[in-house]
């Protein structure tokens, strides 16, 4: 249909001529897109009128109604699922924190252990001060009067993990020199720990000739016994030989010769 | 700032940002209700079939998928509440009688109150007295803002059956226009 037949319809429409072929026809033609609602005037003025027409508003009772289902709504929806827990949206964040917290924790850790290094190196070199403090009284304490300390001293010397040379060698000294039999005794029973060292040993053996007290002696023996020192049997022969040595004594040292030989 | 459009707000409702629906509500509820009020005269009816539109929004707010608009989608839904109601209303014809008198009287007390203008008035009474569809049909282009398209996709039909919908609502409400003008 070529438009000006559709402007002959449009026109007898609005002088309300149109009969009710002619309204069929204009009905297709709106729906096909030819004819705009717009161009009917009569229909146009009533439409507008139309959006004038106002319509009451709702009342307050419909905004408290409203509201209330809301918060109830946000109340039931504000309960704890796993889903929900694990929403991307709301998931991301939460890791990003765990993450961060972790991290900070880590950080924290290492920066707290470096200042830890120093204390263990504090630590070291206190144990190193306790050591020589116990070596100094232990060394002061051998050169005292009463036998007691002397012993204290000796004893002193078993709670040290590696005693010093100086140590080794006051006890060699105690063992050599000391008047009291039981404090030579002690220093023997500390120095055998330190038996493998060969200096001590060799120290060991010089010491038996110059023993005097049978008890010494006997003890001196036992250990080379179970060392099985070789090179001790002839200073323990000497002692063999000596007129003064118990016979007790003697027997005893014979049997400790027979273990080493 | 510029406001949200009812789409990103509603999106923000599927995200269980709840609150949004509120900004909705208060965008909505005139309109919505001006749609009720024009479709059944009954103001309380109407205000509880708008809090029944928001209910279902709610209900199935992870229905909508954002890509069609907000307002057609809130009037398919308002369309929905608005028949179901009907179909349940039904039941109770034998009272529908006394209710459409009580309404009439209502309606005019009502016009008096809010239409001062004589004509408009006049067209308030022919559109209560068209058949049901075409004052919907009416309304939804009124409220609609005359997007035929979206009317179609509330009706579920073309945008040139809707035009020819409200093409024949139009001539319909004149007719009966001019027959109460006849009578004034």
């Amino acid at each position: 249909m070529n438009t000006e037949r559709i402007q002959e319809l449009i026109a007898k429409y609005n002088a309300a001529q149109a009969d009710p072929v002619e309204l069929k026809l204009i009905e297709k033609l709106i729906e096909e897109g030819l004819i705009d609602l717009g161009e009917l005037h009569e229909l146009q003025a009533l439409d507008e009128r139309l959006d004038r027409m106002t319509l009451p508003a709702p009342s307050m009772q419909l905004n408290d109604t409203f509201y209330h289902m809301l918060a109830q709504e946000k109340k039931s929806a504000a309960g704890f699922s796993w889903k929900a827990f694990f929403a991307w949206p709301d998931f991301a964040p939460r890791l990003a924190f765990a993450s961060v917290t972790l991290l900070l924790g880590l950080a924290a850790g290492f920066l707290l252990r470096a200042p830890g290094q120093q204390k263990d190196e504090q630590i070291g070199r206190l144990g190193e001060e306790v050591r020589d403090l116990k070596e100094m009284m232990m060394l002061s304490l051998l050169e005292k009067e009463s036998a007691t300390d002397r012993l204290k001293a000796v004893s002193l010397t078993e709670d040290m993990d590696q005693a010093s040379h100086k140590v080794t060698s006051a006890l060699l000294q105690t063992l050599n020199h000391d008047d009291n039999v039981n404090v030579r005794l002690a220093a023997l029973e500390a120095l055998k720990p330190y038996v493998k060292d060969s200096k001590v040993r060799e120290e060991l053996i010089r010491s038996i000739s110059k023993q005097d007290s049978p008890l010494v002696q006997l003890s001196l023996a036992e250990v080379m016994a179970q060392l099985q020192v070789k090179s001790s049997v002839k200073e323990l022969e000497k002692i063999l030989k000596n007129e003064n040595t118990p016979v007790d004594v003697k027997k005893k040292i014979r049997e400790s010769i027979q273990v080493i030989i | 700032m510029e406001a949200l459009t009812d789409n990103a707000l509603m999106l923000k409702v599927k995200d269980n940002d709840l609150d949004k629906l509120g900004l909705l509500f208060e965008r909505y509820k005139r309109p919505l209700f001006g749609f009720f009020y024009g479709m059944n005269k009954d103001a309380e009816l109407s205000e509880d079939l708008v809090q029944n539109v928001f209910l279902r929004i709610l209900k199935y707010r992870y229905l909508f998928r954002g890509e069609g608009d907000f307002r057609t989608w809130m009037y398919h839904i308002a369309r929905n509440v608005n028949h179901d109601h009907f179909r349940k209303d039904k039941l109770k014809a034998k009272d529908s009688l006394e209710n459409w008198q009580e309404r009439l009287g209502t309606d005019e007390n009502r016009s008096t109150e809010y239409q001062k203008d004589e004509e408009l008035q006049l067209l308030s009474m022919a559109m209560d007295r068209l058949p049901e569809d075409k004052r919907e049909v009416l309304l939804l282009s009124k409220f609609q803002d005359k997007k035929y398209k979206e009317i179609g996709e509330i009706l579920g039909c073309s945008e040139g059956a809707v035009k020819v919908k409200v093409f024949r609502a139009l001539q319909d409400l004149k007719a009966v226009y001019r027959e109460l003008e006849k009578h004034m």
